[in-house]
Order: C-alpha cells, then structure tokens, then sequence
C-alpha cells in the first residue's frame, strides 16, 4: 500500500515543481524566444517577485495584494531594464546583452542580501490555502494545487493571447520581421518593451507563489535560473508548449531521480539539456531556424 | 582585433620588475600577485575562446577545475612530483576540452553557452556527488611537495620560492599563448571569428581547428587550475562551480578580449578590487557588478579597449594640433 500509494504522490511533487519551473520560464521563453536575449537576470526578477511579496505582506497582510501588485513591479522593473540599459547595448549583439544581464542578475542578488539579509525568509500561507486536501485516496497540500491552478491559468491565457489574438499577431510578427512591422506603422521598439515588462510581470508572479513554497532567501535565484535555461532550451525557443513540457518533464525527471538514483538525480537535467543540445539544438518542440 | 601597442622592451622591464618585485613588497602583497598570475593563465586561456575566437563561454571552469583535481589527486596519492603533477594537469584539462569540444564546437552564440553551461554542470555536480575519489563538498588537502632539481632539493613552502616557481610558469605559458596567436591557427581563430564560412570556403577544416583551439583553452586553463589548488594547498568543487565559470569571464571582459594582455589586467584589476575592497566595503561585490555593467554598457571592449580608444582620440586630437 505505502510503496504503491508513493508513485502518485512523487508524481505530483514533480508536476508541481514542474508546472512551478513553468511559471518562470513562461516569461523568460517570451523574452528569449521571441526576442533572441537570454536574460540571465530572469532568475532574479522571480527571487525579486518573492520579496517583494514578503514585504507586501508584511505590511498589509493580504496575499491577494501581493499576487497583482508584486508582479506589476517587478513588470516595472523589467521594463525599466529594457529601456535604459538592454536597449543600449543592443547593437553590440547578443553577447552583450547577456552580459549585461548577467551583471543585473549579480547585482540584483547582492542588493537582495543587503536589504532583506542572507537568511532565508519564512513567508505564511494564507490561511485559505493553508490546509490539505483528499482526492483518490491521497492527502495532498492545497497549496501546491493552488500553484497547478495558477499555472494552467497562466499557460491557457498565454496561449490564447499569443496565439489567437491581435496583439499576439503582431508580436510574433515583430520578432521575425521587426523592419516590416515598423514600416507597417507599428511602434516594434514598444512592442519590445512591453514584452519584456509581460515577461518580468510573470516572473514576478511566480516568485510571489513560489516564495512560500520553495522558501525566499537569495541563492533562490541562482537556483533556478539553470533549471530555467533547461527548460527554454529542451523545449525549444520561444515555443510555449515547448515550454510547458520540457518544465514537466524536468519536475518529473527530478522528482524520480531522487527517489530512483539519488546520488546522480540533478545530473539528469544537465544530461537532458546536454543531449538536446547536440541531437536537436531547436529543442523538442521549437521551430528549426 | 587591436594588435597591443607594446615592444621588447616593454616586456623586459614587466618580467625584470617580476623577478625583483619580491624585494619590494611584503609577503602578503607577493601572494595577492601570484593569484594575479595564475588567474592571468586562466584568463588568457578563456580569451582563445571569448576574444579571439568569438565564443562566449559559460563553462571554462570545468577544465580548470578538472586540471586542479587531476594535480592534487595525482601528487597526493602518485607521489609525482610538482611540475610533472600541474603538467599532467594541464593535459587533463586538454583531454575534458577535446572530449566536450566534439559536441561544442558545432555549435555558435547562445547554445555553444548553454552546451559549455551544462558541461560544466555535468563536471560539477560529478565532484560533489564522487565523495570517494574527490572529498565532496570537503574537497582535498594536501602538501605542496619540494621541488628536486638534479640533487637540490627546493622548499617550494616558502613563499619567495613559490613565487619564483610560478613566475616561471606563467611567464613561459603566456609566452606560448601568445606565440599561439602568431601561428596560423591563431591567425585562422581570428579569422573564423569574423567569416567562418569564408574560412571553410578557402578551405580550411573550420571544425578540427576549433576543437584544437578549444582542446588548446582546455589545457591552459587545466595549467591554471593546477597551480591555483597547489597555491592554496586544496581543492574543492568551488574550483568547478558556475561562480568560478563566470569569474573567469568578468576577468576578461573588464580586462578588455579585444587586445592580448586584456585580461591580464582584468585578472590584476578584479583580484586587487576584491583584495581592496572586501577588506572595508561588506558588499563590494555590487561595486564589481556596478563597474562590470558600467563597462558593458560604455565600454564594450573592457578597459583596454577603452584605454585604446582614448588613446587613439588623444592622438588625432594631437595630429590635429600640429596640422593646425
């Protein structure tokens, strides 16, 4: 019964680690797939997601709060980034840019320590969330199928938007013919920021729901940002769906590999990512170039 | 790429004031110059690749980490003797290049970094999870053996003969890096750099001198790596780590990959910046990202492109004063 019953569970810890790892990847496929600059401070806009949240609920104690308004300043934020420093070093290439990053990911972590200190940060759940639910015979933490939920929601408004809608449309087109687009009359240099603010806003988001789940404390950015270059790079750049099944199969992997061989489990994603890399450098489900 | 402005002369008066240097300073100030040596190799090997050759790298630690490893392994338990043992180091460091080169040279710009990324990784995760052969997160220690030299035996321990001992490392592997970039091969990575294609279509093997030349930064960088865990007499997966990766970057893009001896001062700026300001400024270390995204930002050839340019403004500036 204990052995059996242990399958489901373990599944469940990887989707919701998975579906997670979603969350931020889905900003950071926007940014890097559609735009072509892998930002490596991405990780850092989820960890400023988290304590971000941590200081909003500190001081108004609303949970909701902090799901709209941490997301819309670290959104700023990315914006911000864009405008004044990325959009400068454009010319140079995209070596540049991910230096430039890079350099904001170092600095973003450094400030983190100073004004929030090293320690990690206990962030409460709310109370709505807080209990744990049974379904088939498991008992499982509605906090992590809160995380499901949100992350389904995420990935279905996404698609809807990138794929079925005006603005969608044109942000596709503007990625691969960006002097056309403008010729058309569209402002690609607004198109671009946006995007990086949207990308940013979800990062944003989920370091607001991942913060109380993976603990906040400042190596959460380092962390995850090599689990996110594995998913943008085993599901295929720019590709949403892309995205979405390599996260999946990342939880997954991790989840089982602890349980199986748990001596080489966080080898497996670098040896998934390596793989790929060299059998089919597109990704999974990303278009060839 | 900027040929450095430099002569003969220059380089004599560098390695004369090298040799009398310990005359001059204290002990202390003597070990913060040889880790400017030794990260100067690393950094210098990483440039093959990031300057000359056009790669952005986000996994050189891994032979760095790779050659300590194998030197510190080998002395401790083999017994060999220092040189032979950073030696053999440097062509561990060579053999993991040239093994991870195949699969990474067929690649260019953001998945050559992320392949490098996940190499490194791959290393490692390998020497934390190994614990029986490389100690985990303890890492090994181990003694600095002397140096025997036809019946003299040296106390390598003592700080000024170690310092000469690595003087005369770096001084030699930086010679040979920079006869490398006299070579043809050297020529050809600048080339590729520019024109890949054009390259194959003359009819160079564009893939069999990449992996050399990345098999080559391999081997460097396992020299460095050698020299580096014999200075601090042990070895860790921090030696390994993607902050060692990245370091080895900033070094060379402060230091400048567009000249030569670039990342010898970046190696120089960023050990003394951290020497200087971690004594008195808890968080310097937004100071290095502050001044590293300035340099990206405005300078994006690293100090001595900026030193170039400023130079190169400053002469006009003086041709036109004299026209006039």
């Amino acid at each position: 019964m204990e052995a059996l019953s242990i399958i489901p569970v373990q599944f469940l810890h990887g989707l919701v680690y998975g579906m997670l790892l979603f969350l931020v990847a889905s900003g950071l496929t926007l940014i890097f797939g559609m735009m072509g600059v892998l930002n490596f401070a991405h990780g850092a806009l989820y960890m400023l997601g988290a304590y971000f949240s941590f200081s909003i609920l500190r001081w108004t104690g609303q949970f909701w709060l902090c799901m709209i308004v941490a997301p819309l300043l670290v959104g700023a934020f990315g914006i911000l980034m864009e405008r004044f420093l990325l959009r400068q070093v454009h010319r140079y290439g995209h070596a540049h840019e991910l230096l430039l990053t890079f350099g904001l990911a170092y600095i973003i972590e450094e400030l983190v320590k100073w004004i929030w200190g090293n320690q990690p940060l206990h962030v409460e759940i709310p109370a709505m969330l807080a209990g744990s639910v049974q379904f088939l015979g498991i008992t499982y933490p509605t906090y992590r199928l809160f995380i499901l939920l949100i992350s389904a929601i995420v990935f279905a408004v996404l698609f809807l938007i990138l794929y079925k809608t005006r603005a969608g449309i044109i942000v596709t087109a503007a990625v691969s013919r960006a002097e056309m687009v403008n010729a058309l009359g569209i402002n690609v240099p607004l198109v671009f920021m946006l995007l990086f603010g949207v990308g940013g806003a979800l990062a944003g988001l989920a370091g607001v729901i991942g913060g109380p789940y993976l603990i906040t404390n400042p190596g959460m950015a380092s962390t995850i940002i090599i689990d996110l270059f594995v998913v943008v790079v085993v599901g295929g750049l720019g590709s949403l769906p892309g995205a979405l099944l390599a996260s999946f199969l990342i939880g997954e992997l991790q989840s089982f590999g602890i349980l199986l061989i748990p001596q080489m489990a966080i080898a497996l994603e670098f040896l998934l990512m390596a793989v790929v890399l060299i059998v089919k450098p597109e990704g999974l489900l990303g278009d060839k170039a | 790429m900027h040929r450095s402005r430099f002569t003969w002369l220059q380089i004599v008066v560098v390695i004369l004031l090298l040799l009398v240097l310990p005359k001059l300073i204290s002990e202390y100030r003597l070990n913060l110059v040889i880790t400017m040596m030794i990260y100067s190799i690393f950094a210098l090997s990483y440039n093959m690749l990031f300057g000359q050759g056009g790669l952005l790298s986000f996994g050189h630690a891994a032979y760095f980490g790779f050659g300590a490893y194998t030197t510190v392994i080998l002395i401790k338990q083999l017994e060999v003797s220092l040189p032979l043992g950073i030696m053999l180091g440097g062509l561990a460091g060579a053999f993991l290049g040239c093994a991870f080169g195949v699969f990474v040279v067929r690649l260019r710009g953001v998945a050559f970094a992320l392949l490098t990324l996940a190499f490194n990784q791959l290393i490692y995760v390998t020497a934390e999870k190994w614990r029986s052969v490389t100690g985990g997160e303890d890492g090994i220690a181990f003694m600095r053996p002397n140096l025997f030299l036809g019946g003299w035996e040296i106390d390598l321990w003592a700080t000024l003969n170690w310092y000469y001992f690595v003087l005369i490392v770096t001084v030699f592997s930086i010679g040979c890096l920079w006869y490398l970039t006299l070579t043809p091969l050297g020529r050809l990575n600048l080339c590729m750099r520019e024109n890949e294609e054009r390259a194959r279509f003359i009819g160079y093997n564009t893939y069999a001198s990449r992996l050399l030349i990345y098999t080559l930064a391999g081997f460097f960088a396992g020299i460095a790596g050698g020299l580096a865990a014999s200075f601090q007499e042990f070895v860790t997966t921090t030696f390994i780590n993607l902050d060692k990766a990245t370091d080895v970057l900033m070094m060379t893009f402060i230091g400048g990959g567009g000249t030569f001896f670039g990342p010898v001062i970046g190696a120089c700026a960023l050990t003394l910046i951290n020497d200087l300001l971690s004594s008195w400024l808890e968080r310097w270390a937004i100071v290095q990202g502050g001044l590293f995204i300035l340099l990206v930002l405005y300078a994006p050839n690293g100090l001595s492109g900026l030193y170039m340019s400023i130079r190169e403004r400053w002469d006009a500036q003086k041709r036109g004063n004299t026209r006039s």
